[in-house]
């Protein structure tokens, strides 16, 4: 029932039909179109709904609305002063403490009631405070500094541009402030389920409850005969295939005649809410042949195991599960091996996790009257999305547009289509009404895409200096059900390795499996995270073999400037000898490794990651990245841009950029992203690409711009144009300081003298790799490297392991924003972290999902992480925009291997599985007892 | 989202009205602060018509103190348990360990005293459920766990409630048949589907504390993956008392295994003696033996069981350093 009431929300009385059914998070969202509030779990897991009742932080997903009336409701929306943000709100802009923002609502709803009670919060207090909000970006550590920085009576508002540029620069280095922070921190910003539109209906998807079943049949009568259902829809209404990789389409929008993972999409309908469409799908009736679940990547790959695809997209017969097979050998293992001075083999296992972004994937078609598709959708790349949406639903691309609204995280997780983006098109073209698609968290965990289980048989050698002589590695990699980027993964994780730490030889065959799970794909640091985990602390054994320092060992193997890996991958800078350097003073290394109590200990790893693939997805050779930019007289610059900002803050960059080439505020640029009607196109975010590609487009946009700024000054000044500066405002005399510019009268100047202001910029890939067939996978124009130390404790009565510290220092070629950069760092390693600690995709033996959720599905909370310690190594790489190459990913890498290698430092164990549950690092202390 | 199927709510005033509204309405439930029974809601495992909010009672929370006794109404939050000095410091612990701290501010001790029993294969979505073919605690015919047909094992997870038992508290309560009172020692029986021996239609008013004795010393340890939000793969509630480093009493409860949190035997073998390094690590071992975890919670049973072995020698050494 619905009842006319009255509810306090922020501090006005709101006269609501509220639904008694429904929450107050719900009422809040829908009804009293508060959307600040934000929904991750919707079961009391995630924190994303706090709001403040009578003053007290409370999740609103598990408070009755009705339970609200007559207290005080206070949101997000109901914090600041005026149109002026709290304190609170200012501070997380400030520091940088939020990325996508999509945990940031309930987590300054929490750090402000925290506040109110306590005006000098020390850490372990504010991460007490924060422990039952989960945020995946950031790390937590720039979290507690907002906090901090906020009680210390954050009263001003804060210069936009703070921290002091890189020499030689006026913007590039500083601590400009993002540009989509203030709007997440105060609740305004618009993510796709925030986005209502008149007559929208809601769909859902009905999902398979069996890991593999052939489709009898599909009975959708009783739901299309129910009341406020408006259209339905099967798989077969949409025959074409299609995949991310274009050689490898073997996906349909839904299931038509099997399905192969328990959550794979059967039939969808819209109704007029979401409770009725829910009531729909289970009226559906479907008719399944089960077939046996195929589980183990190894058993998938003997013959006669059931096959998980019969046919492969060109209708021809499938013999095996195997879907990409890759061997290649480089230089003289064989003999290398017999000469090892020290040598390491044995299996290791890399278990699956998933991306976990806060924000479920969201979608909203809508058909115009002029017959064209808008499709709103979380995703992180709109180009391919269009590509796809164009190609499955027959209708060109000129006729859909998408667009991506501020997204709430992604990590890799939104970067194909699936299958809400196609059923929102149809759904929306039947009912002649807008479509919209939530995903519940459950749905989330069923798309996954995330990293992929691994198990290798690995041996490594080494020559009595320490010299890695070569390395040879058998992979099996856990595909699940599709091959989603499964091609390039396969490869990846042998491709990315070799460096940079200097291989003298190499082979390895990678074998991915297709079994009845839902399928992996690319999480952060795509493909070549796992393998390293074997490298990594293998080379801490060699180094023990060969009484070495395990820093030293990595020095002797570490890659210098213009080298290339034995894959044949250049790096024209690779900062590895600096990181090691950095962490080894950060952490107090010397001190510490091998020399701290029992049951403490330092470990360090290593890592090198693509700042983009010079190859594209799809052949062809348009540029990879472009921007448009342009401005008007009013003094504004507007960026048009096809990249996709997931939080990261590539739109921040690219205004970045275009300000230190104009000397145009970046209060005063504008960035408009990812909409394909708007904007040129961008591949989008994926493989680290962004700043060096669309980095590099932005620079050669402002440059041009900026060349006729100056002309047209020195024109006016009657002076040469090496005479005219550029900073941040204004244009000035070089040989007369004082004589300025204002740079909107300077806009003026240009477009009277050489016309309208717009340029644009591109970036090409450059033709780069290895000669041989495979060799342009993983080649890229810059490399990032990346250095961790770790140090833990190891409880050794319970196996519990606890995380002290990550000292990172990160290679990105040049810190374009040393904030955002910093989160980069901080969030990466805090993903690896987590991953290597507790996460884990497990499964029953039918194939079910141990736990699809964020409770049964642990990522670690504020009271897990410690302060985390990132620095910044510069070594101005001549591929990327003032020399920057990638941060959002390689930082992941070494974090595993680190804390294993830590393990071993505490407690004397080698672990080659993972997590480092409790069970298994206890498990392992036994057996060292036993053995002794 | 995880939309809830339509129920009405009300919104009683006093525990009398709260009762009659109760026994009137067929398929009525009540909620406190909703964080047990709405997530079970929402993943489909009750569905009532009605839904007897606690939350406008007047009086039905706060903690008061009367010769020594301690009453703590069923509707006092955990936030406010954990950071009261009346109560025992074990059970303001306890209190404090349980999920995070919005959880804290909403949930109430009797919520928490309620709690439902929890289980992997249960505290599912319907759609999951119906993946699995459900269980026997909920439509379904079998359980996962142990493989019966009969009975239900889901464990029972309430962080207060292996302190309470330790502390020999009791429940205050209005039934329909009238006032009473149970000591929590009998409230909960070994059955996961129906783990609460009340009639269903019984309202929780208050959780009572005997005086406590001269020298008490209480705490509680919980084992769970994260610091936060986590609800106990393993927890033990200890209290006693201990008079010039000499034991005069001593009880202790484990939970996060059956249905039924488990009162330790054996431990007064430690009255009258100190609780020297040879009498921890024989009430230790006599918890281990005690004990049996199962599959129902996530956690290597073995381990968990190893772990009680370790709480509980923790747990008497914190007693321990409390009494000095
Ligand atoms: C993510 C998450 C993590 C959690 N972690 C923990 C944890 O670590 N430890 C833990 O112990 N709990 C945990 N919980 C469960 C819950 O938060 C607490 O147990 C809390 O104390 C429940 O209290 P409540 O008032 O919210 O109960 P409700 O949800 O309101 O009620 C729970 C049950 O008790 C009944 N009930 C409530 N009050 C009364 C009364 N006065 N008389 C009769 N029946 C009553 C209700 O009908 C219902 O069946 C967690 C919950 C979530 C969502
Ligand atoms: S213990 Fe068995 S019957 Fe009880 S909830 Fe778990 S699976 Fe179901
Ligand atoms: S949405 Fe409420 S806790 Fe996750
Ligand atoms: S900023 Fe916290 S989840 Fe993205």
């Amino acid at each position: 029932m619905k009842e006319l009431r009255t509810l306090s929300i922020n501090g006005e009385d709101r006269e609501l039909a509220i639904p008694h059914h429904w929450t107050l998070l719900e009422v809040l969202r829908y009804e009293a179109q508060l959307t600040g509030s934000k929904q991750g779990c919707d079961k009391g897991d995630c924190g994303a709904c706090t709001v403040l009742l009578d003053g007290e932080p409370v999740l609103s997903c598990c408070t009755l609305a009705m339970q609200a009336v007559g207290r005080e409701v206070r949101t997000i929306e109901g914090i600041a002063n005026g149109v002026t943000p709290a304190a609170i709100q200012q501070a997380f802009d400030v520091t940088g403490a939020l990325q996508c923002g999509f945990c940031q609502p309930g987590m300054i709803m929490s750090a402000a009631a925290l506040l109110e009670k306590n005006d000098d919060p020390s850490i372990p207090e504010i991460q007490e405070a924060l422990s039952g909000n989960l945020c995946r970006c950031t790390g937590y550590t720039k979290i507690y500094e907002a906090v901090q920085l906020a009680a210390k009576g954050l009263k001003q508002p804060v210069e936009r541009v703070t921290g002091t540029p890189t020499e030689g620069f006026t913007v590039i280095g500083s601590r400009a402030r993002k540009l989509d922070a203030i709007g997440k921190a105060t609740g305004a910003t618009q993510y796709a389920d925030d986005i209502q539109l008149p007559g929208m209906l809601h769909g859902k998807i009905l999902r398979s409850p069996h890991a593999h079943a052939r489709i009898r049949s599909i009975d959708t009568s009783a739901a299309e005969a129910m009341k406020g259902v408006k259209a339905v829809m099967v798989g077969a209404e949409l025959p074409t295939s299609f995949g991310v990789i274009p050689w490898t389409p073997d996906e349909h929008a839904l299931c038509i005649d099997k399905v192969r993972y328990i959550g794979d999409g059967v039939a969808a309908v819209a109704a007029v809410d979401e409770e009725t469409a829910n009531r729909a799908i289970a009226a559906i009736e479907v008719d399944y042949e089960l077939l046996e679940p195929v589980l183990d990547p190894r058993a998938a790959l003997e013959e006669g195991a059931p096959l998980v695809h019969d046919e492969d997209w060109k209708g021809r017969p499938r013999k095996t599960n195997l879907c990409k097979k890759v061997e290649l050998s480089f230089g003289e293992v064989d003999a290398a091996l017999e000469s090892a001075a020290a040598k390491v083999s044995g299996t290791w296992r890399y278990s699956g996790s998933t991306h976990a972004p806060i924000e479920p994937h969201c979608a909203i078609g809508r058909w115009e009257p002029d017959g064209r598709l808008t499709v709103w959708s979380a995703t992180q790349v709109s180009h391919y999305l269009h590509r796809e949406l164009a190609k499955v639903l027959d209708v060109p691309e000129t006729k859909i547009r998408v667009i991506q609204p501020a997204l709430g995280g992604a990590f890799g997780g939104k970067s194909e289509p699936f299958d809400l983006e196609f059923c929102v098109a149809v759904l929306a073209k039947k009912a002649g009404r807008p479509v919209k698609i939530l995903y519940t968290r459950e749905e989330v965990f069923y798309a996954h895409r995330g990293r992929h289980p691994m198990e290798f048989d690995f041996t490594i050698a080494a020559d009595a200096e320490g010299n890695i002589t070569a390395v040879e590695n058998d992979i099996v990699l856990d595909g699940g059900s599709y091959h989603s980027f499964g091609l390039v993964t396969t490869y990846y994780a042998g491709q990315l390795l070799p460096g940079p730490i200097r291989f003298g030889s190499y082979r390895y065959r990678s074998r991915r499996a297709y079994t009845t799970k839902p399928a992996c794909g690319p999480k952060r640091g795509h493909g070549s995270v796992q393998p390293r985990f074997p490298l990594e602390t293998a080379i801490d054994e060699l180094a023990e073999q060969l009484g070495m320092d395990p820093i030293a060992i990595r020095r002797v193997n570490g890659m210098v400037d213009g080298e290339e890996t034995i894959t044949g991958m250049k790096a024209e800078t690779c900062g590895i000898l600096q990181c090691l350097d950095s962490v080894e003073a950060a952490s107090g290394w010397l001190e510490k490794h091998g020399k701290l109590p029992d049951g403490r200990g330092v470990g360090v790893a290593t890592s090198m990651y693509i700042s983009g693939t010079n190859y594209p997805i799809y052949p062809n050779k348009m540029p990879q990245s472009s921007v448009v930019l342009r401005g008007d007289r009013s003094g504004t610059l507007t960026i048009f841009a096809g990249t996709n900002d997931i939080g990261q803050g590539s739109d921040s960059m690219l205004a970045i950029v275009v300000a230190e080439e104009t000397g145009v505020p970046m209060d005063d640029i504008i960035v408009v992203s990812a909409d394909t009607d708007l904007t040129p196109v961008d591949l989008g975010a994926y493989s680290s690409r962004i700043t060096l590609m669309a980095g590099t487009a932005a620079k050669e946009a402002g440059g041009k711009l900026r060349k006729r700024m100056v002309e047209a000054v020195a024109a006016q000044w009657e002076v040469p144009t090496e005479q005219v500066g550029v900073r941040p405002g204004e244009y000035y005399d070089t040989d007369e300081p004082e004589k300025v510019l204002p740079v909107r009268e300077v806009l003026w100047l240009t477009e009277s003298a050489s016309g309208t202001l717009a340029e644009h910029g591109g970036y090409w890939t450059k033709d780069r790799g290895g000669d041989y067939r495979g060799g342009t996978i993983g080649a890229s124009p810059a490399y990032s490297a990346t250095a961790h130390v770790a140090e833990v404790s190891v409880d050794e009565n319970t196996g519990k392991v606890t995380l002290h510290n990550i000292w990172a220092a990160h290679d990105c070629g040049r810190a374009l924003n040393r904030t955002l950069v910093e989160g980069q760092i901080e969030g990466s390693v805090y993903m690896g972290a987590s991953e290597a600690l507790t996460e884990d995709m497990t499964y029953r033996d039918d194939g079910l999902h141990f736990g699809p959720n964020l409770l049964d599905y642990r990522i670690l909370t504020s009271l897990d992480t410690p302060l985390l310690e990132a620095d910044i190594v510069e070594t101005v790489d001549p591929a990327g925009p003032y020399g920057a190459k990638e941060a959002g990913e390689g930082p992941l890498h070494p974090a595993i291997p680190a804390i294993a290698n830590a393990i071993f430092d505490a407690v004397g164990v080698r672990l080659r599985e993972m997590p480092f549950t409790p069970e298994r690092v206890l498990a392992a202390i036994q057996a060292k007892h036993a053995a002794e | 989202m995880l939309r809830m199927q339509p129920f009405e709510v009300h919104l009683p005033e006093t525990v009398a009205e709260a009762c009659k509204l109760r026994s009137e309405l067929a398929d009525s439930l009540f909620v406190a602060g909703g964080t047990d029974l709405l997530p079970n809601i929402k993943h489909g495992l009750f569905t009532p018509k009605h839904l007897i909010s606690l939350s406008h009672i007047d009086g039905f929370d706060g903690i008061s103190v009367v010769d020594g006794a301690i009453r703590i109404g069923a509707g006092t939050s955990l936030d406010v348990v954990a950071n009261s000095t009346d109560v025992p410091p074990g059970l303001a612990k306890a209190a404090s360990l349980v999920a995070g701290p919005q959880h804290r501010k909403m949930g109430t001790l009797g919520g928490n005293v309620m709690l439902d029993t929890r289980c992997l294969f249960y505290n599912q979505s319907t759609q999951w459920r119906e993946a699995l073919g459900y269980c026997l605690k909920a439509e379904g015919t079998f359980c996962h766990v142990i493989g019966s047909d009969k009975r239900c094992v889901a464990a029972h997870s309430a962080d207060t409630v292996p302190v309470l038992l330790a502390l020999d508290a009791a429940v205050e309560f209005v039934g329909p048949e009238g006032e009473g009172a149970v000591n929590m020692r009998q409230l909960y029986r070994q059955e996961g589907r129906d783990p609460v021996q009340l009639d269903d239609r019984t309202l929780l008013t208050a959780i009572v504390l005997p005086p406590l004795p001269a020298g008490h010393v209480s705490t509680y340890r919980k084992v769970r993956t994260r610091a936060a939000i986590d609800f106990p793969q393993l927890g033990i509630g200890l209290a006693g008392a201990i008079v010039d480093g000499v034991v005069t009493e001593l009880s202790a409860v484990a939970s996060a295994l059956m249905p039924q949190p488990k009162v330790l035997k054996g431990m007064d073998a430690a009255v009258g003696k100190p609780l020297d390094e040879a009498m921890i690590e024989h009430l230790a071992e006599r918890c281990f033996k005690q004990v049996r975890p199962q599959r129902s919670l996530h956690g290597d049973p073995a381990w968990r069981r190893h772990m009680a072995r370790v709480e509980m020698r923790r747990g008497l050494e914190e007693l321990v350093e409390a009494s000095q």
